[in-house]
């Protein structure tokens, strides 16, 4: 029982993780149904342009400013050409291309970096653990915990008290009709795909110091947050943070009692909660249409 | 297409057009194919080319085509016979790896193969292989069963087994840092070896294990058992996790603050793997089964050793790892045995195979042994530097010490207590 403070601490900040990937996947796929599998891959981008910048001279605080915005380029290029015209279509087809996007990142990224994995550390005044009296914990996790939190606190001020967030709130309610109003709707499409992939950046930048840096690493995280979209519920914010912590903690509390079951524990949540709640803990019906 | 529909006119213009471009394309390419296998030793690559061991499975391949290279410049082997490889990817899968398996010997006419890395997919090529009476070398996976209970008349191993690795590492750890030991573990044939290679060990020497932690293969987060650690206060942390698995843990391990408090160590640690950590996290003391560098490993004037070091640093930019060697060692003896016995039969490549001495690029020598057909060659301990020389950025290993084969493999004696070879009639 000693061990099982630290362990709920550890694994609020690993659900925090998961809920700012999750609610870059949700965001994308509340408006337009495009699930994005290539969401990993566009964190692993953003993982290896930051090792680039800081091997070019440039320090982590540059890196983790710019090579978000780099991938939102990207992302948003590959919005225009490719996915836009499946918006709004059978989610299968966005989730194929996407899925084979994601297989021409990893060999794109295995041919110019290779296939070994590249080192990036978090900035020299994060790479110690702090006495937190219950445990030591890494000072570069309890910096993700905050800039989480700031991303969170961002996004919810963007959703909820700009034009461009109540009418991305209005197209998710209802796009022909917000169209048939005048909006921009392209240009919706386009802000919104760009936010979910910024959001994806931050967190491949944030991920990159923590874990490994190879061209798989993103994908691994991918599975994670997709059960954490399903869990805390489509088309809620609060539900990808809810579901977040809960994996998070739920990985962590069986890591403590049965490691060999780390993995599947997530999903016999998933199977438990969608049991119980189809459309997760705080989704809203119908959310696909 | 109208409405979204298929019909009979689009069907037949769609189909004519695939296949006039696979006439013009594709045909041709088969039928290279089915001419060069006539007078070609097709040899079969079975590895792990995407997942977390993808970059160990690069430096094996690279070895192992340098080694062709060689045997193709000298004219090829069986008076003239040019040697080909086929790779196939089994993804890590041990499944896949024996359908791969079984393409390579039945599609692709490959009458020899080798891999790979995870043991547990050599374990089933190693099986799938023997069904067919295909001689098989498993290049780099460890776990003792290859050439253990599970071994088998048309099986080879070039690497370290775990015993191997557990025995050259553990005595010197315990004596090094003290005995009370926390493992953490990949969940796996592989790892469940070395945890029984340690446990013998640790029997011996009376060591306490105080935690036993078995990792998912592919786990990104060490942290749950991170902290059990710390809580531990052990006087030694074994990190039996490789590939990505093992950047994850000691990156994560590093930022815990474990590092300064409890020293670090291992049975084995990878080249590909340290290249990938920063500079805080380069730290330990671990076995490694060939280092490019250093008299104790390649011998003074070691021709062999030398002319592969240069070349492969040529070629490919980066110093050969242990998994290159791996990959070179297995190919050149796999090829050296087909010329020597002039056959692919397996049972007589196994026969010319066994018991014979031979140099490479290692000081001393070493021969596939009779009882169980484990490659018999030293291991090295050392220790990692965070950084490279000054002439050297990748040269980040102090060797230490150096065990030799017998006295760290299990004897004859006991390896014939398990492993029993079907040989065919």
């Amino acid at each position: 029982m000693a061990h099982i403070a630290p362990e709920i601490f550890n694994g609020l900040i690993l659900g925090a993780f998961y809920a700012v990937v999750a609610i870059g996947l949700s965001l994308i796929m509340n408006l337009t149904g495009t699930i994005n599998m290539a969401h990993g891959s566009f964190m692993t981008l953003a993982g290896y342009l930051a090792f680039a910048l800081v091997s070019a001279g440039t320090n982590y605080w540059f890196a983790l400013a710019v090579a978000p915005i780099l991938t939102l380029i990207v992302g948003v290029l590959m919005e225009r050409t490719l996915i836009r015209p499946l918006y709004h279509r059978d989610p299968v087809y966005s989730l194929l291309l996407t899925f084979g996007l994601s297989l021409i990142a990893e060999e794109t990224y295995r041919l110019i970096w290779g296939d070994n994995g590249v080192p990036f550390s978090p900035p020299v005044a994060l790479q110690n653990a702090v006495s937190l009296g219950f445990t030591y914990f890494p000072a570069y996790r309890l910096f993700i915990a905050g800039a989480l939190l700031v991303i969170i606190i961002a996004l919810v001020f963007f959703l909820q008290r700009t034009r461009y967030g109540l009418r991305l709130r209005a197209a998710v309610q209802d796009h022909e009709m917000i169209a048939a109003l005048g909006t921009n709707t392209q240009l919706l499409y386009m802000i919104n795909f760009g936010l979910g992939i910024l959001i994806a950046g931050v967190a491949g930048v944030l991920a990159a110091g923590m874990l490994g840096l190879n061209p798989q690493s993103g994908n691994a995280l991918l599975m994670p947050a997709f059960v954490t979209v399903i869990v805390g519920g489509m088309g809620s914010i609060f539900g990808a943070v809810a579901g977040g912590m809960l994996i998070g903690l739920t990985i962590s509390i069986v890591t403590l009692y049965i490691p060999a079951a780390s993995e599947i524990a997530m999903y016999i949540l998933m199977a438990v909660i969608l049991l119980v709640r189809p459309r997760g803990l705080f989704g809203e019906e119908g959310i696909f249409g | 297409m109208s409405d979204g529909k298929l019909d009979r006119k689009s069907f037949l213009t769609t189909t004519a057009a695939v296949t006039s471009a696979g006439l013009v394309t594709g045909f041709p390419a088969i039928l290279r194919s089915r001419a060069s296998a006539a007078d070609t030793l097709r040899v079969g690559l079975n590895y792990e080319y995407t997942g977390v061991y993808a970059a160990y499975a690069q430096s094996e391949t690279r070895g192992a085509l340098m080694a062709m290279d060689e045997w193709n410049a000298r004219g090829g082997v069986m008076g003239g016979t040019k040697i080909e490889a086929v790779q196939e990817d089994n993804n890590n899968n041990p499944g896949n790896a024996v359908e791969k398996a079984r393409k390579l010997i039945l599609v692709e006419h490959c009458p020899v193969q080798m891999g790979s890395i995870n043991s547990s997919v050599s374990l089933a090529i190693s099986g799938a292989c023997n069904a067919l009476n295909v001689f098989f070398v498993d290049s780099g996976g460890h776990a003792d069963a290859v050439t253990g209970e599970k071994c088998e008349y048309s099986t080879f191993r070039t690497c370290h087994s775990t015993w191997m690795e557990t025995h050259a590492t553990g005595y010197s750890l315990a004596k090094k840092f003290g005995k009370k030991w926390y493992m953490i573990i990949p969940d796996y044939a592989f790892g469940h070896a070395l945890q029984a290679g340690y446990h013998a060990v640790g029997k011996q020497i009376g060591v306490d294990f105080v935690g036993e932690d078995l990792t998912p293969l592919g786990t990104t987060d060490f942290s749950p058992y991170l902290t059990k650690v710390l809580a531990a206060k052990p006087d030694l942390l074994l990190v039996l996790v490789q590939g990505d698995d093992f950047v994850n843990c000691l990156k994560q391990t590093t930022q815990y603050g474990i590092v300064g408090k409890v020293p670090i160590g291992g049975p084995q640690v990878e080249l590909e793997a340290v290249w990938a950590l920063p500079k805080e996290a380069r730290v330990g003391y671990w076995g490694v089964e060939w280092y490019y560098k250093g008299a104790s490993v390649l011998g003074g004037g070691n021709k062999l050793a030398d002319a592969f070091v240069k070349k492969y640093r040529d070629k490919y930019g980066t110093p050969p790892t242990a998994r290159s060697a791996f990959g070179y060692i297995t190919m050149d003896r796999l090829l050296w045995t087909v010329n020597q016995a002039k056959t692919t039969n397996a049972a007589k490549m196994a026969k010319t195979l066994e018991g014979s001495h031979f140099n490479s690029i290692w000081e001393g020598g070493g021969y596939y042994r009779d009882v169980d057909h484990q490659l018999m060659w030293p291991m090295w301990v050392g220790q990692i530097r965070a950084q490279g020389t000054a002439d050297d950025k990748y040269d980040i290993f102090d060797i230490v010490d150096r065990q030799e084969a017998e006295a760290i493999e299990q004897s004859v004696d006991e390896k014939k207590a398990v492993c029993h070879m079907n040989w065919p009639t």
